[in-house]
């Protein structure tokens, strides 16, 4: 996660070194710290200091980590290349990396010849079977080659021994929310609140993913989530708000018959609808139509 | 003490200095020696795997209440059920970790290696500034001291009369070893620092054992009460939309 005084000092240094101010070696080694993605950046200001040999020498050590930043940038930018130059100057330093072997398996997978590149994978985890990027990359190719399946396979597999791994559960879910298997994505959304119980974005795809699913119980549980998301965003979430009513009148339409009143909260539903209102008239009045229609449509207003 | 002890010019070019750059030296040696002979650690996946399961077993204890009943009951029976569970530990399957280390001589090694790059070249140090430059005043602080730092700063020198701000060789020899880090991570770079104290740290840590904190884990879970969170937060979402509307 990226902090706020981080994300400005990045802002800061990216506008600075965009407008020539200097700073590019500070600002890539921020990019590299905070593991943001900014390859076209990292491509043009690190090939900048790469090709001049004074500033490069400057640099020491470092030169080589700057060589496998920009390898990366590159082939994440498809400039094979350049891609390929780094990673020939790294091949000479060191020869026998592991390292580099990954970065070589990255450009055959940037190249688009997966089998080639599967092989070189499979040796390196064979040599490591706990390098973390590689299993990761597998999970990427097979689902660059459309193969969800394989890649929900590899994710599970990585999952079993990594399992503390918040990135790879989120990914997980949204493939099995993509694959609309609901039950399954319920399962990772939960593992995702377990770990981070104040991130409002889970608690809300997780009430998402319960309203999909439907049914009374868990409906009512899609509005308790969708409320901790109003709660925990301060009432600023828009989809939230429109999940309430959602929510309400669809356990209305299924507890019909049933006369089964266990109202916790009986405002809620129509403040939800009173803080829409009052958001669509300050944003965007012209629409604010729409949003009656289709309040009317849900019988609730 | 009304007069000063005037030390001879000598003392700092063929003591002081000498003691300095020796230690420096010693120290950049040590790190190029402990360069060659580190092996590279595999870890083991099964340590990785525990520690991984013990990570994820606390964020559900902290976490619990945010998860609706059914989903913390699965959870709980996955992590402490009595047959395959993820936290449970087979009785009689604890291995000593004094048994590993014999059985596994890499272990060994490593410990062997880390010995000999730490306390080889100390004691040899050692010996040889005691040879050499034992009840020297070596040094004079520019302000005085209490009492308390005699034993600091005066090893080596049995006087209660010498005032305490004149330093003895043998403890400028410790000073040295101990204060020379800055010196190193600007010499070999911030990560490389050869550090005595942390290592003796280490040292004191070796022979965690994982299965310990597997079943540490189980127990606090178990005592775990869920209560379910989030039908407080309708209430509170209510309270929030309120103050937004009005």
């Amino acid at each position: 996660m990226v902090s706020k005084t981080e994300q400005s000092q990045l802002d800061r240094l990216e506008n600075q070194v965009d407008n020539g101010g200097g700073g590019d070696w500070e600002y890539l080694c921020l990019v590299r710290k905070l593991k943001v993605r900014r390859s076209d950046k990292v491509l043009k200001y690190g090939l900048a200091i790469l090709n001049d040999p004074k500033k490069r020498s400057s640099l020491g050590q470092d030169e080589w980590t700057l060589y496998e930043q920009v390898a990366i940038a590159a082939m994440d930018c498809q400039s094979i290349d350049a891609a390929k130059d780094c990673i020939k100057v790294l091949q000479k330093k060191f020869s026998e990396s592991k390292r580099v072997g990954r970065l070589e398996a990255m450009l055959l997978e940037a190249k688009g010849s997966w089998a080639e590149a599967e092989k070189a994978y499979s040796s390196l985890l064979e040599d490591n079977p706990l390098d973390q990027v590689v299993h990761k990359r597998r999970v990427a190719m097979a689902k660059a080659q459309g193969n969800i399946s394989g890649a929900i396979e590899w994710l599970n597999k990585y999952l079993e021994i990594f399992m503390a791994d918040n990135d790879a559960w989120r990914e997980l879910a949204e493939i099995y929310v993509s694959l609309q298997m609901y039950k399954q994505a319920a399962f990772c959304y939960e593992e995702l609140i377990l770990s981070q119980p104040t991130v409002p974005l889970y608690h809300l795809a997780y009430a998402d993913v319960l309203y999909t699913l439907g049914g009374l119980e868990n409906l009512q549980m899609a509005k308790k989530y969708y409320a901790s998301t109003i709660d925990l965003t301060g009432g600023k979430n828009t989809r939230a708000l429109f999940g309430i009513c959602l929510c309400t009148s669809a356990i209305g339409h299924l507890a019909k018959g049933r006369n089964k009143e266990e109202k916790d909260s009986p405002e809620l539903q129509s403040l939800a609808v009173t803080a829409l209102e009052k958001d669509y008239k300050q944003r965007a009045p012209e629409k604010l139509s729409l949003l009656t229609t289709a309040l009317k449509s849900m019988k609730i207003s | 003490m009304a007069e000063d002890l005037v030390l001879d010019t000598a003392i700092r070019d063929w003591v002081l200095i000498p003691l300095s750059v020796v230690m420096v030296l010693i120290g950049v040696l040590r790190y190029f020696v402990s360069k060659l002979m580190r092996s590279t650690q595999v870890p083991d996946l099964k340590i990785v795997k525990e520690g991984q399961v013990i990570v994820r077993a606390r964020n559900f204890r902290a976490g619990a209440n945010f998860i609706p009943p059914r989903s913390y009951r699965a959870r709980k029976i996955y992590f402490t059920n009595e047959e395959n569970g993820l936290l449970h530990v087979p009785k009689g399957q604890t291995p000593n970790p004094q048994a590993q280390m014999f059985s596994d001589p890499n272990m060994a090694m490593d410990m062997m290696k880390k010995n000999l790059s730490m306390i080889i070249p100390q004691t040899l140090t050692f010996a040889w500034v005691n040879f050499f430059f034992s009840g020297f005043v070596a040094a004079k602080i520019p302000f005085p001291l209490t009492q308390r730092f005699r034993s600091m700063l005066q090893n080596g020198i049995d006087l209660s009369t010498v005032d305490v701000s004149y330093v003895s060789s043998r403890s400028w020899y410790f000073l040295n070893l101990f204060g020379l880090r800055g010196l190193f991570s600007l010499i070999l770079g911030e990560e490389n620092a050869v550090d005595d104290t942390q290592r003796m740290m280490q040292m004191g840590g070796f022979g965690f054992d994982p299965t310990k904190g597997l079943s540490a884990e189980k127990d606090s879970l178990d005592i775990v009460q869920h209560e379910w969170a989030l039908p407080k937060f309708e209430h509170r979402a209510e309270a929030v939309l309120r103050k937004l509307v009005h």
